[in-house]
């Protein structure tokens, strides 16, 4: 599973190996969904990952700019140190919050205002 | 003798040869006996390379990029050249966040990872004949915190 779309939240499960390759087949993917839903959160699930490069980057903060201008919030869950290291350099963390575990993220959503 | 090890790979400029690239050149320096995090480096920067050689240098047409990689001791040195349009202003496709394409959701960081994650890295272009990508690493080397 690449993706899930449900009740306003939008999980990207990121491939093994988040490169151009990868990020352009994801956008794709999903560019009919983002088009055609209200996305209020985008969660960018790191578990699976071991590799990424900066087209990565690009395809979070391309979707995060999708949901932003429309009110959405933007989290990263499970991120590995490399991972880790990489987000840092981008300087993504400003924008885009990063979480432990899914929990922490739904915690904040109902925070929120968001009820399943 | 001259213990330097060396190696040249010629692959199609195709988005699916980006981890092809990597895993070539991860498993070329492994007797320089890197760390988790220095093979992890490399690997990055490789990748940000070829992918500016696909997307920028090509276009997404068909064309041949060539990875050259020399080891000796635990020095690396990288070299990735392709053929495409070149690049007009080397200085300002280097700044963090330019890019050319921002419509495609292309970060500009390229260079910016090349830099960070090598030690030393020098690009080589002229417009319609192609560009150089020239990068070295010390594997073992400790960081100063302080400069």
């Amino acid at each position: 599973m690449d993706y899930q779309y449900k009740n306003g939240v939008f999980i990207y499960y990121l491939p093994k190996e988040l490169d151009h390759y990868y990020a352009d087949k994801l956008k794709r993917k999903t560019e009919e969904t983002f088009k055609n839903e209200k996305i209020n959160y985008l969660i960018f699930d790191f578990s699976n990952t071991k590799f990424m490069d900066s087209s990565g980057i690009g395809l979070m903060t391309g979707r995060f700019r999708r949901i932003h201008d429309k009110g959405g919030e933007t989290f990263v869950v499970n991120v590995s140190p490399a991972i880790d290291k990489l987000l840092k350099l981008s300087g993504i963390y400003t924008i885009i919050k990063k979480k432990d575990t899914k929990d922490d993220i739904i915690k904040e959503m109902v925070k929120g205002g968001y009820y399943e | 003798m001259n213990n330097t090890n060396e190696m040249t790979v010629e692959f199609k400029s195709i988005a699916m040869n980006e981890a092809f690239a990597r895993m070539v050149v991860a498993a070329f320096i492994a007797s320089t006996n890197p760390t988790l995090e220095e093979v992890s480096d490399v690997k990055t920067a490789v990748s940000e390379a070829v992918t500016n050689s696909i997307i920028h240098g090509y276009e997404g047409k068909d064309g041949y990029i060539t990875l050259l990689s020399r080891v000796c001791g635990r020095s690396v040195y990288i070299e990735i050249r392709d053929d495409g349009c070149g690049i007009p202003d080397v200085k300002q496709a280097m700044e963090p966040m330019y890019t050319t394409r921002p419509k495609e959701d292309r970060s500009g960081m390229g260079f910016s990872f090349m830099e960070a994650f090598m030690d030393k890295l020098e690009v080589e272009s002229t417009v319609g004949i192609g560009t150089v990508v020239k990068m070295w690493k010390e594997i073992g080397v400790v960081k100063h915190h302080f400069e």
